[in-house]
């Protein structure tokens, strides 16, 4: 009797996650794109609620695990010409070189330490960086709602091949447009991050959230970034993500 | 002459057009300072008895993408002081030549060609090679002004540069036709400091001469799965002069003139992100065709780390003299070399940051030590002060400044 429950229990534990493994691959097709660009404005909420604004314009080329991405700082003033360019991969973590325009200069930047800050706001360089569906392993943790809107609870931890600050997130995607609407990320059962999406529109075919909130838990400080003249499927060259195309 | 006069003319005519283009505003970017930076010096120099240095530089950017494949983009400088380290005579500069640095000059002027997976770059430029951050021995054509011996700014260059990119490797061709100097320090101010014997006397600079030929250099990067590198090669002219002269016949006057020496580089770089850090690598051997200068080879080993919002470059920058020619030469390349460099910045919030940059000879006999605190103040202003700590003794390179430890203080509003 207790074999026959535990092969149930087995059973039902493999069904479940390879039913969360089908919403999150589900989710990653609905959003799949050959390109993506918008123009992101940003505000940094400290703790001691002092606001700072930074706005960048963002190009993508290719999607999940292949693609590349020039981000391009175009406000504050002082850092405006400031570009990244990511080179991310489906087997290790990103390339990443930066265009400082003030020294003329392109640099590789080390990124082993991923829960870095990237650029005074509260997006690490790992947030940044598209999550693949195979490099996590999925667990349905139930039903719940987010905005009023019903969602699946799905639990994500790393593979072992994955190297990753956060040991595990809770994943919540919504039932009727398969759009992630929020996420919780974890070290060690301790928050480090939350992640709150809304504002769902349909762009060009694709359910996207065009504000993204992102909080630290630890800094309890906060980013709203908004994503303005959102476009997918833009033409767009590969020669145009290279370390030469990232200083013009 | 003739071609300054001509060459400013055509500078002046097209600058402003290209500033009233800003009504295409997707084509069209600009940006820009003014910055006022005090420096406060506690000692004397036996050359130089001033105690505060202000400098005043506006520097205004623009960049015009004409057509999807052409791009025009120009910077101007204009600057004060109250140390005549600047001209006082307004003049538009764009040749970079001069001892004191020009009070209105054209810091760039260029225009970009992109042709699918070639760039064709024409004017003045900017052109930085190498991959490690302590130091640069294989940047040939990143001439410098050392009137600050410590805090040089980089002067562009009069270049044709062709590169072919496909993603994986490019391949880099620059083509100097006219000789950009780097700036020394003024004989007359603290950052030129004379031998004992030589203290007492006035200094004549004679001029210089200035090469005729061009310069030529190419380079080649491949990046990897999970590492770079790139190998470089320079046929031209060191930017640092030698200088030649002596005592006159009165024994109160050292006359000199300023060469530059013809110079061979067979350069090489690398950067490998490994797990905990990233390493980066450079190397250059120098020869001097016309033996103007020692033979050597100058190379640098580093590590980077970000740790959280600590981000830090610490290395060794090393040198081996291959063969000497007895010469004077002003080369702070050599007198950064044989040393332990580093440099680390904690980003405080999005507001506060603070940097601190170390060099320590290995002989013992020079260090230098700058920290520096940060912070902005609304979308536009930036205030910045630190210290730079120079020790050490007359025998060095670093060591010899070791009167001139300054306090910074400097205010930036950008825009």
């Amino acid at each position: 009797m207790n074999k026959l429950a535990a092969i149930c229990l087995l059973c039902t534990s493999a069904l479940l996650a390879q039913g969360a493994r089908q919403i999150v691959a589900e989710a990653e097709n609905r959003s799949r794109s050959k390109s993506q660009q918008y123009q992101g404005t940003l505000e940094v909420i400290g703790a001691s609620n002092k606001i700072s604004l930074k706005r960048w314009e963002y190009r993508r080329i290719g999607s999940y695990g292949t693609s590349k991405s020039i981000l391009r700082f175009t406000a504050p003033a002082e850092v405006k010409g400031v570009a990244l360019l990511i080179v991310n991969h489906t087997d290790r973590a990103s390339d990443q070189w930066m265009w400082t325009p003030s020294i003329e200069r392109d640099r590789r930047i080390a990124t082993q330490d991923r829960s870095t800050r990237f650029f005074g706001t509260d997006f690490s360089f790992e947030d940044l960086e598209e999550r693949d569906v195979d490099q996590f392993d999925y667990k349905l943790a139930g039903d719940d709602r987010v905005d009023g809107a019903a969602c699946w609870k799905i639990e994500s931890k790393p593979k072992e091949s994955k190297s990753s600050q956060y040991t595990s997130s809770l994943v919540w995607v919504r039932k009727d447009n398969f759009v992630v609407a929020q996420v919780e990320d974890y070290t060690k059962d301790k928050l480090i991050r939350g992640i709150h999406y809304s504002d769902i529109q349909n762009v060009d075919g694709i359910w996207t959230p065009r504000t993204v909130e992102v909080f630290d838990a630890n800094r309890k400080s906060r980013t709203v970034l908004k994503l303005e003249k959102l476009e997918y499927n833009v033409p767009m060259k590969d020669e145009d993500f290279t370390i030469e195309a990232l200083r013009h | 002459m003739i071609e300054k006069q001509g060459v400013g003319r055509w500078a002046r005519a097209l600058l402003p057009a290209l500033i009233c283009v800003s009504g295409a505003a997707q084509n069209f970017t600009q940006r820009g300072f003014i910055e006022s930076d005090l420096d406060l010096y506690p000692e004397s120099a036996p050359n130089d008895s001033s105690h505060a240095v202000d400098q005043c530089l506006f520097r205004y950017e623009a960049s015009y993408r004409a057509l999807s494949w052409l791009r025009f983009s120009a910077g101007l400088d204009a600057r004060f002081d109250t140390h005549e380290e600047v001209e006082r005579v307004a003049h538009l500069d764009w040749q970079d030549r001069t001892l004191l640095r020009p009070s209105l000059s054209l810091r760039e002027f260029n225009a970009t060609i992109t042709r699918g997976k070639l760039t064709a770059e024409f004017g003045k430029q900017f052109i930085r090679w190498g991959k490690a951050d302590i130091l640069n021995p294989t940047d040939r054509f990143a001439p410098k002004d050392f009137l600050t011996v410590t805090d040089p700014d980089f002067l562009a260059v009069l270049a044709t540069r062709v590169i072919y990119d496909t993603g994986s490797d490019s391949f880099d061709f620059v083509w100097q036709p006219r000789f950009t100097p780097s700036r020394t320090p003024l004989v007359n101010e603290r950052w030129t400091v004379l031998p004992p014997p030589e203290e007492g006397l006035a200094l004549v600079n004679l001029g210089s001469e200035f090469p005729g030929r061009s310069s030529f250099g190419a380079r080649w990067n491949h990046v990897g799965s999970g590492y770079e590198f790139s190998a470089s090669f320079y046929d031209g002219f060191n930017s640092l002069p030698v200088f030649q002269g002596g005592v006159n016949t009165r024994g109160t006057v050292i006359d000199y003139v300023t060469t530059y020496p013809a110079l061979r580089l067979y350069g090489a770089d690398a950067a490998v992100p490994l797990r905990w850090f990233t390493i980066k690598t450079e190397a250059a051997y120098y020869t001097s065709p016309d033996r103007q200068q020692d033979d050597y080879v100058i190379y640098v080993l580093q590590f980077e780390r970000q740790i959280k919002e600590v981000a830090i470059v610490a290395g060794y920058a090393g040198d081996a003299i291959t063969a000497r020619t007895p010469t004077m030469q002003f080369s702070p390349e050599l007198g950064f070399a044989r040393a332990i460099l580093a440099h680390a910045q904690y980003t405080i919030d999005s507001r506060r940051s603070v940097a601190a940059d170390l060099a320590v000879r290995q002989n013992g006999r020079g260090s230098w030590l700058r920290a520096e605190y940060s912070q902005t103040f609304g979308q536009h202003w930036r205030a910045t002060a630190g210290y730079s700590w120079i020790r050490g003794e007359d025998s060095d390179f670093l060591g010899q400044f070791h009167r001139n430890s300054f306090a910074l203080l400097a205010l930036r509003y950008s825009f």
